[in-house]
């Protein structure tokens, strides 16, 4: 069992990973998303008054968001195509296949944007991160965890919507609000150089949110399904 | 009919949306090696029933039994435009947990896309997806088998090679329902109809050879006693 739903999450991701990778629609789209926020958000502050590592972890935390919210729409509008979902639900694969299949192609797709992003944040904000690098991608793993799976359960309630694009970011937004504060809460004391185990509290937290995001979010799938 | 032949049993299903209740108290029995047309106009209910049996809708009331896989060929072809042939119909193999070695070749050739499965299906034409799709949803080789309006979009040559199918399929004991308004095509290959009208199944019977015009003139004698002017 534990077998067949792994290979039918596998399967969903990679399908919907070789999607992307024949179009490449969403990433580019991403990644132009990206480049504007930082850019935008590097020429706006007073320079003499405001110091990089004061608005970076903001900046990184923004763009990184909205970024991924790109991704997370797209998720299943691939699906309302040719009402290709209901190709899905056809088969012996489980309601919960689906979503870890999304998620784990969500994870990948995002995570894809935030390695593509991470440079462009470093030349922008020239911020000493080489260092406090293994921790700062553990932190962005822990906090992307949690708005991927709660933003693959939004995206799979409002696809029937007609303003699906629309919707996605009005309803995933407030639920981002706690692991985007713990996350940039943890990137602005490693940029200052703080050690992890300073940390111990944020990222709890941020372990809570994503056991909570993703335990709730597997619960629910199966109920935005139902027409 | 001994029941292990019964491959799907509706006991009083009703479908509503809102406040509209599309199927009301539709009881069915399909057996093995059946085929059954479904006629009825637009919005009659054809479509929301086959989704039903399908699962891919819950029923208001009543009860569905499925014994054994469900194939399925709706409107909407069920694939992505951005994979080939190939790609779509391995990808749901996976999932169906059916080996893609080899049967998935020998479906394209039974649909005849054997020169084409290697093209993204977002170039393919309306009677390529349509044949594409009935592979898909014969790749588990499901009890019984789901088409509704399955000719659509197919010229004379694929109308043909997939009747050939439906045909084959039937005397290897699968059972066929089948929501269609191309009733003189497929009433060859039918062995009862179902009559649905204002989403009540107003009769069920054996064609027993009767042609397409016989089972027209029926619906509309069945239409004008429930009051409704003949489609």
């Amino acid at each position: 069992m534990a077998n067949r739903l792994l290979s039918a999450s596998l399967a969903i991701a990679g399908k919907d990973l070789a999607i992307e990778w024949r179009t490449r629609t969403a990433f580019i789209s991403s990644m132009v998303f990206a480049v504007l926020v930082l850019a935008v958000l590097f020429f706006a502050r007073d320079p003499t008054a405001v110091a990089n590592i004061d608005i970076a972890p903001g900046a990184l935390w923004v763009t990184f968001t909205f970024a991924a919210m790109v991704g997370l729409n797209r998720a299943f509008l691939l699906e309302r195509e040719n009402r290709a979902l209901d190709g899905l639900l056809l088969t012996p694969a489980p309601p919960t296949a689906i979503f870890i299949g999304k998620v784990l192609g969500n994870l990948a797709f995002v995570g894809a944007v935030e390695l593509a992003a991470l440079p462009l944040f470093i030349l922008f904000y020239d911020v000493a991160v080489w260092r406090q690098l293994p921790q700062l991608l553990l932190v962005t793993a822990m906090a992307t965890v949690a708005f991927v799976a709660v933003g693959t359960l939004l995206s799979s309630m409002v696809v029937r919507t007609r303003f699906a694009e629309l919707m996605l970011p009005v309803l995933l937004l407030p639920f981002l609000v706690p692991p985007v504060v713990a996350a940039v809460q943890l990137t602005s004391r490693l940029l200052i150089g703080r050690p992890l185990s300073e940390l111990a509290g944020w990222l709890k937290l941020l372990a809570a949110f994503d056991l909570v995001f993703v335990l709730l979010s597997v619960l629910l799938f199966e109920a935005t399904l139902d027409e | 009919m001994p029941p292990t032949d019964v491959v799907v049993r509706l006991e009083g299903v009703s479908r509503r949306f809102g406040h509209r209740l599309i199927l009301q108290e539709v009881s069915l029995d399909v057996a093995r090696g059946e085929a059954i047309l479904l006629i009825g106009k637009n919005g009659a209910g054809k479509t929301t029933l086959l989704r039903l049996i399908a699962g891919l809708l819950k029923p208001t009331m009543g009860r569905i039994e499925r014994h054994g896989g469900v194939g399925m060929v709706a409107h909407h072809t069920m694939l992505y435009d951005a994979l080939t042939a190939r790609e779509n119909l391995r990808f749901f193999a996976k999932l169906h947990v059916v080996s893609a070695q080899g049967s998935v070749e020998s479906l394209l050739e039974r649909v005849g896309l054997t020169d084409a499965m290697d093209q993204r299906i977002g170039t393919f034409s309306r009677g390529m997806l349509q044949r594409l799709t009935i592979a898909r949803a014969l790749l588990h080789d499901p009890a019984i088998l789901l088409l509704d309006e399955p000719l659509s979009g197919l010229d004379d040559t694929g109308s043909q090679v997939v009747m050939e199918l439906f045909a084959d399929l039937r005397a290897r004991g699968r059972a066929i329902l089948i929501a269609t308004h191309q009733i003189a095509e497929l009433t060859p290959l039918g062995s009862r109809v179902g009559y649905l009208v204002q989403g009540r199944m107003a009769a069920l019977e054996p064609l027993d050879g009767r042609g397409a015009d016989a089972v027209l003139d029926r619906y509309r004698s069945l239409v004008s006693y429930r009051g409704q002017p003949a489609a």
